[in-house]
């Protein structure tokens, strides 16, 4: 045989891992914006807790809960994000994950959009600086709702523009 | 438990999805099977699969019902798909845009501080509707107020003030939760201490429950020299934060927004300079 049995196992198995990644039907998942672990890019060690039930970061009505708040993300950013001087760098890159029942951050997804809020890919320079900074980044609170513990999915918006981050959302 | 949970965090999400009158479609079989549609939608969690089939139901049946582009962006927003959101309310907004624009206009502002989109939108929305056009989606601000924010953070600030006070001035219009402190906040940033101070006191009888108010009383009243009367007004924004007491909002951080450690910088460096002095 041309191909050998090898090749074609390797080739069904590949594309049951790919609809493993997705892990759903084709159209809605059970949540708009939900993520599955992808063993490429996720590390092994940081999972959500009850990865069924997995909550917004909004559902606990405190909004973004990050030990310092606001003001502590901010200065984290502004002290390690090196800029670079580039035009044409101008829209938002967001970052979603989760934020799991121990405080850990995990399932790292990137989105990035220009200013008319079209798919766009940033200079890595750029992009997987934040990505980095933003899996370093420690101090979130655990969601807790009568002495239970949840995971919940979190945001962080970067406004760019010529390559220097102006915003950072929520 | 965690059904419990589900069930109350779901019913917070019903509520705020305002319910359509598919009475006025009944003339339109297809409009009006899509208005059923989305009523369904409405029944189930905000952002879940069945909701959103039932949205995209709701289109198939009337590509024209506005009203389920709009909501079906409504969880994308919320959890930071942008791109997405964008594309379901661009066409809400083409399909109706005084229904849409106000709120396309208010979430670029709140959501992503899109200042120009946002400025664009409002000022389109005005010269298409006689009428007033409203507060933004969560009603914390007047589309005309949201627009004098967008001035203010673009650097505009004598366009912000301006734009604050001839709405304040309306007969019609009674000021809202914030609207005295950020006017407040403008002054100061043009360095008027003095009006900064008239409109921070305007805001405690409008709403006296924000630790924010009492901080920026305490800028000014340090920019005109008077430290105690300053200090006293940290502290009470101190107490006042210590109780929840304010700005805050579920999703996002108005802008003005002071936090914790902002005011006790404040305290603590009030404390070194007294003891510097000494």
């Amino acid at each position: 045989m041309k191909y050998s049995l090898t090749f074609w196992a390797l080739i069904i198995c590949m594309s049951a891992c790919k609809q493993g990644e997705k892990n759903v039907e084709a159209g809605h998942p059970k949540q708009v914006g939900d993520l599955f672990f992808n063993p490429k890019t996720d590390k092994a060690g940081y999972q959500p807790c009850h990865a069924d039930l997995v909550y917004q970061y909004y559902n606990f009505s405190n909004g973004l809960q990050f030990k310092g708040e606001k003001p502590a993300i901010d200065r984290y950013f502004k002290e390690n994000f090196k800029a670079t001087e580039a035009e044409h760098e101008d829209g938002y890159i967001t970052i979603r994950f989760i934020v799991n029942c121990e405080g850990k951050a995990c399932w790292f997804r990137v989105e990035e959009m220009d200013l008319d809020y079209q798919p766009k890919h940033f200079s890595k320079a750029i992009s997987n600086q934040l990505l980095e900074l933003t899996k370093e980044l420690e101090g979130w609170e655990i969601a807790e709702y009568e002495e239970e513990k949840y995971d919940y999915y979190q945001y962080l918006s970067f406004g760019i523009l010529n390559g220097q981050l102006t915003e950072i959302l929520p | 438990m965690k059904y419990y949970l589900s069930l109350l965090f779901s019913g917070f999400s019903l509520l705020l999805s305002a319910q359509p009158n598919c009475n006025v479609y009944k003339e339109d079989p297809g409009c009006y099977e899509a208005c059923l549609e989305a009523e369904k939608a409405i029944r189930h969690p905000q952002g879940s699969k069945e909701s959103q089939e039932h949205f995209d139901n709701s289109i198939e049946l009337c590509p024209s019902f506005d009203y389920s582009y709009q909501q079906k962006a409504v969880p994308y927003l919320k959890r930071g798909q942008f791109i997405e959101w964008k594309r379901l309310i661009d066409k809400a907004v083409e399909l109706n845009p005084t229904g849409h624009l106000g709120n396309r206009a208010w979430c670029r502002y709140q959501f992503l501080r899109d200042y120009n989109g946002a400025i664009e939108d409002i000022e389109k929305l005005e010269t298409m509707a006689s009428y007033d056009i409203g507060t933004g989606t969560n009603g914390d601000y007047h589309l005309i107020i949201t627009k004098a924010l967008c001035y203010k953070a673009l650097g505009q600030k004598e366009k912000a003030i301006q734009i604050m006070i001839d709405h304040l001035e309306k007969d019609d219009y009674e000021a809202m939760s914030y609207d005295y402190l950020h006017l407040g906040v403008l002054y100061l940033e043009m360095n008027e201490p003095t009006k900064a101070i008239s409109a921070f006191l305007k805001q405690i009888e409008i709403n006296d429950y924000l630790a924010d108010t009492y901080y920026y009383l305490g800028q000014a009243h340090s920019i005109l020299g008077e430290e105690s009367q300053s200090q006293e007004y940290f502290q009470k924004a101190l107490s006042f934060y210590a109780s929840g007491r304010h700005m805050m909002d579920p999703y996002t951080h108005h802008s003005d927004r002071v936090f914790k450690n902002d005011i006790e910088v404040k305290i603590g460096k009030a404390a070194i300079d007294g003891i510097q002095k000494k």
